[in-house]
């Protein structure tokens, strides 16, 4: 019976919404845009820097500045991946830094461009060999761990949404390039994330 | 300055290899195996350019069919049981890992890569062994590893054929050949240990945590008898036993003649003592150089009924790899059992015109 009123209630009120009409305006949440700095943060996912397979999943946050349609920042993210063979459980933190420079153009509260991002990507690698601790394998012959810094960039297409005053929702993503032990290495990374506008 | 001076930190701190998955695999473990004698001494007629391997033999547990412990019944059944059955406190060998090519004059560092599987693995998840054999082979094959051999079986009516493994593999040697025998034996241990009639070692000391190289004098097949009738393990002389980490020592296996080590490389179709009865095919097997004997079904003394069947006994011939026996039945059901509502065959009133034993018993 119960159940019956609330079906018979959600059935009322819907048509009461239907008869009223649209009530959700373009300008029903105000934002304003045109500010010089934008400060944005989120989850980025992407291919490791250095591992030939697996998903890279972390979070990054970046600074742009200037005018319209040319931008100049900076921007850095933290991923890790860990992917395993019979012998090997390989993890990669990549703690990714880069400096860009962006085309940008914004209609309505839209905000759609091209980011270039170039600088180094430092990979921290740690090898643990499986069954090694069962094994009773200690130390080096257990797990190694190497740090290495690689040249990497990064061409990403960046779609921003003004949504409620400064704030926005904003998605990139894009090819990635690092030169890994003297081999180009080819990778994919994205980001989803909101940005600060003042 | 202090921004330069980060960034060059950075730079020079992160200047190590990556390797990923790539790279030379580290060991689980390495021993060190020697081989002891003279190699043409023990060399099978005819097998030329031998390519000797050592390989490690992951062992299990397995008990021998009633007919090779009960007291035979007449020469013949003797004769059968002697070509037929293998040592019941022999090593009976379930997995190979790959072999590495054996030096004849200097010790062969031997490695694992993996674990033995669970299955391998005797005990509870938090105490529970393994242990292998090291086998010296001819791989002749050239396949890289040991192919472990089964028993032929005669040929049968009604069932679909066991597959014999064909292996041309030679065995020359082994560290652990039989618990009747002086054995140096790899050992694999999780947890804690507990003794149990695995391969015992009972009068020695505890296979060390992970890996370890054990040693032991061995018993008699009559002391494993007096000590199963008192319900205990039987004991290994404490002056024979030894535990060592694999780096710490060399084992030494000695070459033998193969046909007192092959049946090392033989793997065991049933591991349960019990045994699978066949029909009789319409001509006689081969019985050339192969005893055979009419017997009595054996009854043992937990057995709730018994059956009063002759059957036939055919052991295997003096140049077969492994021994086994093959035995047939004139009345039988599915799956080689011989007692059903419904059998499978059924030659007693017309036995084959080749069967040579009597029906029933008398």
């Amino acid at each position: 019976m119960a159940r019956r009123l609330l079906v018979l209630t959600s059935l009322l009120i819907a048509r009461t919404a239907a008869a009223e009409g649209p009530t959700l305006a373009t300008d029903s949440f105000e934002y304003h845009s045109g500010g010089t700095v934008l400060v944005d943060g989120g989850l980025v996912l992407g291919f490791p820097t250095a591992l030939p397979t697996g998903m890279s999943k972390g979070i990054g946050a970046g600074v742009t500045f200037g005018d319209c349609p040319l931008r100049w920042g900076a921007r850095a993210a933290w991923v890790t991946a860990t992917e395993s063979t019979r012998a090997w459980m390989v993890t990669n933190s990549d703690l990714r830094l880069r400096v860009t420079g962006s085309a940008q153009h914004d209609e309505g509260r839209g905000s759609f461009g091209v980011r270039l991002g170039l600088g180094g990507t430092l990979v921290h690698e740690t090898r643990t060999r499986n069954q090694g601790a069962r094994a009773g394998r200690t130390g080096s012959e257990l797990e190694t761990s190497a740090l290495a810094m690689v040249p990497a960039g990064d061409l990403e297409a960046v779609v921003g949404l003004h949504l409620l005053g400064p704030w926005l929702l904003t998605v990139s993503g894009g090819p990635s390039l690092a030169v890994v032990d003297g081999s180009l290495h080819t990778s994919w990374t994205a980001q989803l994330g909101v940005a600060w506008q003042p | 300055m202090h921004r330069g001076a980060l960034a060059a930190l950075v730079v020079v701190a992160g200047c190590d290899n990556l390797t990923g998955f790539d790279g030379e695999i580290t060991p689980l473990v390495t021993m060190r195996v020697q081989a002891t004698g003279d190699f043409e001494s023990v060399r099978v007629p005819n097998a030329l350019d031998e390519d000797l391997q050592v390989a490690v033999v992951w062992g299990t547990q397995w008990l021998p069919e009633p007919l090779c412990f009960v007291p035979p019944e007449s020469p013949e059944v003797a004769t059968t049981v002697a070509a037929g059955c293998r040592n019941p406190l022999s090593f009976t060998p379930v997995q190979v890992t790959s072999g590495v090519p054996l030096s004849p004059t200097a010790p062969t560092d031997l490695s694992l890569y993996e674990l033995p599987a669970a299955d391998l693995l005797f005990g509870s998840v938090t105490a529970r062994v393994a242990y292998a054999s090291l086998v010296i082979y001819d791989d002749r094959d050239h396949s890289g590893t040991l192919e472990l051999a089964r028993a032929h079986r005669q040929p049968t009516r009604g069932f679909d054929q066991e597959e014999d493994v064909p292996t041309n593999d030679i065995v020359y040697g082994a560290s652990f050949v039989a618990m009747t025998e002086p054995d140096s034996r790899l050992a694999y241990r999780e947890g804690t240990f507990v003794e149990t009639g695995y391969f015992p070692r009972h009068g020695c000391g505890q296979p060390l945590p992970a890996f370890s190289i054990l040693t032991a004098g061995g018993f008699s097949i009559l002391d494993a008898v007096v000590a199963t009738q008192n319900n205990m393990l039987p004991s290994q002389d404490p002056a024979t036993c030894s535990e060592a980490k694999p780096e710490d020592t060399i084992v030494k296996i000695p070459l033998r003649p193969t046909a007192q080590v092959r049946e090392v490389g033989c793997e065991q179709r049933r591991l349960d003592s019990s045994v699978r009865y066949r029909e009789p095919p319409e001509m006689s097997p081969d019985l050339t150089m192969r005893p055979f004997a009419c017997a009595k079904i054996p009854s043992l003394s937990g057995d709730m009924t018994s059956n009063s069947q002759i059957q036939l006994v055919i052991g295997t011939g003096p140049d077969e790899t492994c021994k086994g026996i093959t035995h047939y039945t004139l009345l039988g059901c599915d799956e080689g059992k011989l007692e059903c509502d419904h059998p499978e065959w059924d030659y007693r009133a017309t036995p084959p015109d080749w069967w040579p034993c009597p029906q029933a018993a008398q």
